[in-house]
């Protein structure tokens, strides 16, 4: 018989008092696994969400300055312009399922009722897609402007003094005005003219050519700088570029979201170390005779510290486990539906490890006090020898 | 030479109505192979002068030697030690952890040896048939009898073999039938050359002992003339 065996038989034919210390282990573990997995999927959604909510690449030629569209340079006979060829290529990156939207560009200045105008030729649903912000007048949700129907930024529309369903020309092509963005606080936004991308590259006779492309890739599981170093790998001609306003404000949120989740899980892992302490405590009281006896007969202190600790450590592994898979189990079944998230909680077996480990560690922690205090009886008083 | 000896021992508790004098400077010595009883009325200070003897209970003032070791010179971890490989101990009550079978609880002083598991089953189960209680060896102390867990508690305190073995009332709460064959089993292991030494107020137990002292008011009685006074 070794202490381990003693530990063992304490925790196996003393059931009840062994039950309520391994639940209060599963609650405090399962609570913690299901919000730290929960939490952690959230923080993938709303990352992902913030990833689909405007462009985080910038896909720019080398080119001259004219007119300008979110620091861009309007494409002239000098300056170099991207191909429409190029977006293929975009789409053949190691990590191209994290590239959602792509929205290729083409800008040109055109001559409206004497005034000089910005037009940037857009694939409407990309556009509007990395746009989600946008509230147009006189476009309704899911709808997208025609061929030959353009939106109008702000400002344009009150310079030009146009509005919904207005025919305007261009270039010498007739369009109706199909809505007005309100103001954005963006000036590229609500001073530009919104028009298909084919019909102002015919318009242009540019049949190919962009100015730029906007692209919003998730990248909750790779950082945006490992996919923009793919595309420049494809596109050893264009200057790729991480939006880092965009990123570093993603970053903010998520990483709230991160805290939010540790915190938690930290404070209901305490919890349930408190939980262990308490009962430990009532265990070595309950057992002041049994250690008396032991002390008796010849047992040193770091003996009985050993077997506490043993003790312990059983009850923490089979309430760790249990807790991890329960846990986990309500998360994957549970967790999208509580926290209203589209992406699914995975299976993360390398969670059992760190779940069991910080129950032991809690536990062990927990322990100290109450085996310290076994260590303190008097072996005399223990037994009421006297 | 003498096994045990006791030098000016005096004991002392603080209790809440001041001073309490367990034990008043106790001379005393043990020879190997003895069996010696402790008499005296309750209160009168033998449990604690078991429990000073024992290793367990530091006294206030004196000396304890066990085969010329100072035992209260020893650090408690050290003391510990001592009292695994010199001392036995049957309990009042015999303490019997009660989520451990009979042979595990026999067993319980040497899972801090390095004897083998099968060593030490096979040790305790000599002990266990020893004392009567081969066949039972599996049960739990609450499967047991009163007769029976006392023979568990004598088991478990002569499984490593100790110097001296001390018991506390060992008869004291069992029938005369049992406890008849308790003190056998005690006079037995001391004809086989044990040292033991117990606590008891029961005269008739003295048929069983080579020497019986008397403590009253924690000293040692010495008037002549009592029955079961002095030093026999």
């Amino acid at each position: 018989m070794r202490l381990s065996h003693i530990s063992y038989e304490n925790v196996r034919r003393r059931k009840t008092r062994s039950l309520l210390l391994i639940l209060s282990i599963m609650i405090g573990v399962a609570s913690s696994v299901f919000l730290f997995t929960t939490t952690r999927s959230m923080e993938k959604d709303v990352a992902d969400k913030l990833d689909q909510f405007g462009s985080n690449i910038l896909i720019l030629p080398e080119t001259g300055e004219t007119l300008s569209f979110g620091g861009v340079t309007v494409g002239t006979s000098q300056g170099k312009e991207l191909d429409m060829a190029m977006i293929p290529v975009m789409k053949t990156i190691q990590n191209k399922e994290t590239l959602a939207t792509i929205s290729p560009k083409l800008l040109a200045d055109a001559d409206i009722q004497g005034k000089s105008a910005l037009i940037v030729g857009v694939d409407f649903t990309q556009e509007l897609r990395l746009k989600k912000w946008w509230k147009i007048n006189g476009l309704e949700k899911g709808e997208v402007p025609a061929a030959n129907e353009i939106l109008l930024g702000s400002d344009v529309a009150r310079i030009l003094n146009l509005s919904p369903q207005q025919q305007v020309q261009i270039k010498g092509q007739d369009f109706r005005v199909r809505g007005i963005i309100q103001p954005t606080g963006s000036i590229e936004n609500d001073q530009a003219i919104f028009m298909d991308l084919t019909t102002l590259q015919r318009a242009e006779n540019k049949p190919t050519a962009i100015s730029l492309i906007e692209a919003a890739a998730f990248c909750y599981t790779c950082p945006i700088e490992e996919v923009t170093r793919q595309l420049r790998e494809k596109l050893p001609d264009a200057k790729v570029t991480a939006l880092q306003l965009t990123l570093q404000s993603r970053d903010d949120t998520v990483q709230r979201f991160s805290l939010f989740a540790i915190v938690i899980s930290v404070i209901l892992l305490i919890t349930s170390g408190f939980v262990v302490a308490m009962s430990m405590v009532s265990s070595v009281k309950e057992r002041t005779r049994d250690i008396g006896v032991l002390r008796a007969i010849g047992f040193r202190k770091q003996h009985i510290i050993q077997m506490l600790f043993l003790e312990v450590s059983f009850v923490s592994l089979i309430g760790g486990l249990i807790g991890f898979a329960l846990g986990m189990g309500l998360a994957m079944k549970f967790g999208p539906l509580i926290a209203q998230m589209t992406v699914q909680v995975p299976w993360q077996p390398m969670l059992a490890l760190y779940s069991v480990g910080a129950a032991l560690v809690v536990s062990l922690l927990a322990s100290i006090y109450p085996a310290w205090s076994a260590t303190k009886l008097d072996p005399v008083e223990a037994l009421r020898y006297f | 030479m003498s096994l045990i000896k006791v030098v000016n021992v005096s004991k002392t508790y603080q209790g809440g109505e001041g001073a309490v004098n367990a034990l008043r400077n106790i001379n005393l010595e043990v020879s190997e192979g003895q069996f010696l009883a402790l008499l005296g009325p309750s209160g009168s200070g033998k449990s604690t002068l078991l429990s000073v003897l024992g290793a367990l209970n530091p006294p206030t003032e004196g000396e304890v030697s066990i085969d010329e070791i100072s035992i209260y010179g020893l650090d408690d971890e050290r003391r510990a030690d001592f009292r695994h490989e010199y001392v036995g101990f049957v309990f009042q009550q015999y303490q019997l952890i009660p989520y451990l079978t009979a042979l595990e609880n026999v067993m319980l002083p040497l899972a801090i040896t390095k004897y083998s598991e099968k060593e030490q089953k096979n040790m305790a189960q000599n002990v266990l048939e020893k004392v009567g209680l081969g066949k039972k060896s599996n049960r739990l102390p609450n499967q047991l009898s009163g007769g029976e867990q006392n023979r568990v508690a004598i088991a478990r305190a002569i499984v490593n073999e100790p110097a001296i073995l001390f018991a506390d009332e060992p008869t004291g709460s069992l029938d005369s039938k049992t406890a008849k064959e308790i003190l056998e089993l005690f006079q037995s292991l001391n004809k086989d050359g044990q040292t033991i030494i117990m606590v008891t107020h029961n005269l008739e137990n003295l048929a069983y002992v080579s020497r019986s002292i008397t403590i009253r008011d924690g000293s040692i009685d010495t008037k002549p003339g009592l029955r079961i006074g002095g030093v026999s």
